[in-house]
């Protein structure tokens, strides 16, 4: 107590205190999205993973430095989802296709508009202002010069279809749309700008399908089994950091790097931690929609970044009514 | 229920107003608590507001003096940089400055809660915690300190990613390329001539045929011209009809008269609505305004004797300077200690670019009053400080009663003036004459020598009279 007046029982949380003590929302973060992996790609649902976090979970060691090689020398892929990309060909040839629509068909696809995001922004088309969102590339590109730079991308990048995981690029593609929407609406309720907050949650696990294309290559080049816990514990080990060599290439901007490498650990943000509290809260929501079992509503809530992020009980009442909205956006955009 | 805690005095808010009453009535011997809903103290002053605006706005000003250096004639912003590198410093000044805030409360006695606050009854409070818990609070005393959030009109449809409003705007990642601002009011005018300094071409619509209309027509036609001459425009006389996003890269304003403004962004600074609606006033009997405000006297007391309303909550004038003391000067009525005389007179500052800042009667208000006035002026560009530090864009007004004799108000243009106004204050206190400024000497290059000159103006006006009078 400041005046030393008497102390309060929890219900009062002095300044500068609270939410605090908090320390395992990095390890809730795997939790979670090995529960994710595991309702999408089969696995045992009766398995405890609360009690697997990836560091108890063993690499094989070939594949994991394999993958630090890869990783170090930026030999790192990002795949486009070809569905996407056939449809941007089709619509870069539909002469009454305009530029609005072309936007909301690359909104649709991270890959695709993280790579138009990085390409809109290199040197080759010399932007008079950094490309922060679609829309801008969008209106500083226009329709065709955009539709070529999707096209090629999608001619040159390898797909992503990965015999037995299809399921998993799936969730991992509607999770990334659930946490752009709600990383919006959480924005909106916090006053903040949304434009960067739906890049910082549509892209705060791009490194996944890019970990789990890489290390299912590599255990098949080198005939290493490879079994879904070890897959969660790589996915769940390397996708910040395979996030964070991604931002770095496509220069993006700080704050979605910055969402990337430091949503599940926000408290170490160096700069943008408003950006990086919001998508661990758009992570956490978007995993409670699209993961039924994943949460119940008070487990949902037991979490320090509500209170860092000052979201009183109704706050967070009115981002879960949001549900079956964001639910149909996401069924919308995944189609 | 958990036990009640009771407390002499519950301030509800933790800003300038709040912070101000909570300590005059710890200093007073009371036993005073504060409610905040934010994680930290100072309110919208500190995290969305003045702070953070003027970080940014150190950053514009020193691209102007660069622009004016010989050393770096021509210089700009690089396109590419990020808002957030403009406002580095930022995190770094909100949480000295917080802590600061909190330090005094704490060094005071004053205990803190985190929560938000709603009425049970005239002297009982509900607080309800981030974790949704619940507790009781009652005090004889309970001040309102709420504040304001911007105000969203129905026909604006302000998405905080193309249309965005003086909270928003900040978290902006780029410079736009172009910035249309709807208001002519203190955030209005501040922002559009920040943006317009960082090279963004701003372009503010408003209702009034000029902004700021209570403030000396004269500053504020200065302050226009200044900011056209740095690229933007000020449209008045404006009905807006619509405003939408384009749904690819603009967001286009029609006006009544067909006119049609495009900008990459929007700010929308309408106004401030009072944070009210969450308090759960019905249960007292508080009256709120037809504009939303909380009806108080001039003590800031409000219908019911034991609870005032302090800073934005009760309106204008929406400045931190006031409010502030509005807290102090609550406290002191509810406590019958005296309010003293130091307050009857608060200076207005604004931070565009360049400053302007009010202490007093202006002309408009002196020749209301007076029927009849005397104007002193000193110009920045004529004296040797303004001239060393190239601070053209600058004017000093002293306006002095009928006889030329007493000082009634000074109103200052120009890079500095929310500080060099301190000096018109501390002499409207004292009832120093129009004389005291020449006989009094300054230090030399100053900007304070305007005061000097502007009175030796109205002592030439006045010597000049009595000659024609004599004549």
């Amino acid at each position: 107590m400041v005046n030393g007046h008497r102390s309060l029982s929890a219900s009062e949380v002095l300044m500068g205190h609270a939410g605090k003590g908090f320390s395992t929302s990095y390890r809730q973060e795997s939790v979670l999205t090995s529960r994710e992996h595991q309702s999408a790609s089969g696995i045992d649902s009766n398995m405890d993973t609360a009690i697997h976090a990836p560091h108890n979970v063993e690499m094989p060691e070939q594949i994991e430095q394999a993958l630090v090689e890869r990783i170090d020398k930026d030999r790192i892929e990002l795949p486009v989802l070809p569905q996407v990309a056939g449809r941007v060909m089709a619509l870069a040839h539909d002469p009454s296709a305009d530029a609005a629509h072309l936007s909301a068909l690359i909104h649709q696809d991270q890959a695709l508009a993280a790579h138009v995001l990085r390409i809109a922004n290199s040197p080759a088309y010399m932007p008079r202002t950094p490309i922060a969102s679609l829309q801008h590339a969008v209106a500083m590109l226009g329709v065709n010069q955009l539709s070529e730079i999707a096209v090629t991308v999608s001619l040159k990048s390898a797909a992503v279809k990965i015999p037995g995981h299809e399921a998993d690029i799936r969730q991992l593609w509607r999770h990334a749309l659930a946490s752009g929407a709600y990383a919006k609406e959480i924005a909106r309720m916090r006053r903040y700008n949304v434009e960067s907050a739906y890049l910082c949650g549509l892209l705060h696990a791009v490194g996944k399908p890019v970990v789990l294309k890489t290390v299912t290559a590599i255990a098949a080049d080198l005939h290493v089994p490879l079994g879904p816990d070890g897959i969660q514990a790589f996915l769940d080990g390397y996708h910040a950091r395979v996030g964070s060599v991604i931002a770095i290439e496509w220069a993006l901007p700080p704050q979605v790097a910055e969402a990337i490498a430091y949503y599940g650990v926000y408290e170490h943000t160096p700069t943008h931690r408003q950006e990086a509290m919001m998508t661990c809260l758009a992570d956490r929501l978007a995993t409670y929609l699209l993961v039924p079992d994943s949460y119940d509503d008070s487990t949902l809530r037991d979490h320090s970044v509500f209170a860092d992020l000052n979201l009183y009980p109704n706050d967070v009442d009115t981002l879960l009514s949001l549900k079956e909205k964001i639910l149909c956006l996401v069924d919308t955009m995944a189609q | 229920m958990s036990t009640v805690l009771h407390y002499d005095i519950v301030v509800i808010g933790s800003g300038p107003a709040g912070q101000k009453a909570a300590i005059q009535g710890a200093k007073a011997g009371k036993h005073v608590a504060v409610i905040e809903r934010e994680i930290g103290v100072g309110g919208g002053c500190v995290y969305r507001g003045t702070i953070p605006s003027k970080t940014l706005r150190e950053s514009a000003l020193q691209l102007d003096r660069m622009k004016r250096s010989a050393i770096t004639p021509n210089a700009a912003i690089p396109s590419n940089i990020l808002v957030s590198t403009l406002m580095q410093r930022l995190d770094e000044v909100v949480t000295s400055h917080g802590d600061y805030m909190m330090n005094q409360l704490t060094r005071n006695g004053v205990t803190l809660f985190h929560g938000r606050a709603q009425f049970r009854s005239d002297s009982l409070i509900e607080m309800l915690t981030i974790d949704g818990m619940k507790q009781t609070v009652s005090a004889d005393t309970i001040i309102i300190a709420t504040g304001s959030r911007p105000r969203a009109p129905v026909d604006i449809p302000i998405d905080h990613e193309h249309i965005l409003d003086s909270d928003s705007i900040l978290s902006m990642i780029y410079l736009p390329r172009s910035l249309t601002v709807l208001g002519g009011g203190i955030i209005a005018l501040e922002y559009a001539s920040i943006f317009a300094a960082l090279g963004v071409q701003v372009t503010i619509i408003d209702r009034a045929d000029r902004p700021l209309q209570f403030f000396d027509a004269e500053l504020v036609r200065m302050f226009v011209q200044s900011f056209e001459q740095a690229g933007g425009r000020y449209s008045g006389k404006q009905a807006i009809k619509d405003v939408r996003w384009d749904g690819i890269s603009q967001v286009v304003t029609t006006l009544q008269d067909g006119q049609v403004f495009t900008g990459d962004k929007m700010l929308v600074a309408l106004g401030r609505q009072a944070n009210i609606e969450d308090l759960n006033l019905s249960t007292t009997g508080l009256i709120v305004t037809e504009k939303g405000t909380l009806a108080v006297n001039e003590h800031c007391q409000t219908a019911i004797p034991n609870i005032y309303g302090v800073g934005d909550l009760i309106g204008p004038p929406g400045l931190a300077s006031s409010a502030m003391e509005q807290g102090r000067r609550a406290v002191c009525h509810a406590l019958g200690l005296p309010v003293g005389q130091s307050a009857d007179i608060i200076p207005t500052g604004v931070y565009t670019i360049p400053e302007m800042a009010s202490i007093g009667l202006d002309e408009a208000a002196g020749l209301k009053r007076y029927r009849e006035v005397m104007i002193g002026r000193a110009k920045f560009n004529e004296i040797a400080r303004g001239q060393i530090s190239d601070i053209r864009d600058g004017l000093l007004k002293m306006v002095a009663d009928p006889t030329g004799e007493y000082l009634l108000g000074v109103q200052i243009i120009g890079e500095g003036a929310t500080e060099l106004i301190h000096l018109g204050q501390m002499a409207l206190q004292h009832g120093a004459t129009v004389d005291s400024f020449v006989e009094n000497i300054f230090n030399f290059p100053t900007l304070a020598e305007t005061y000097r000159v502007a009175a030796l103006d109205i002592v030439g006006q006045r010597q000049k009279r009595l000659k024609s009078i004599a004549a």
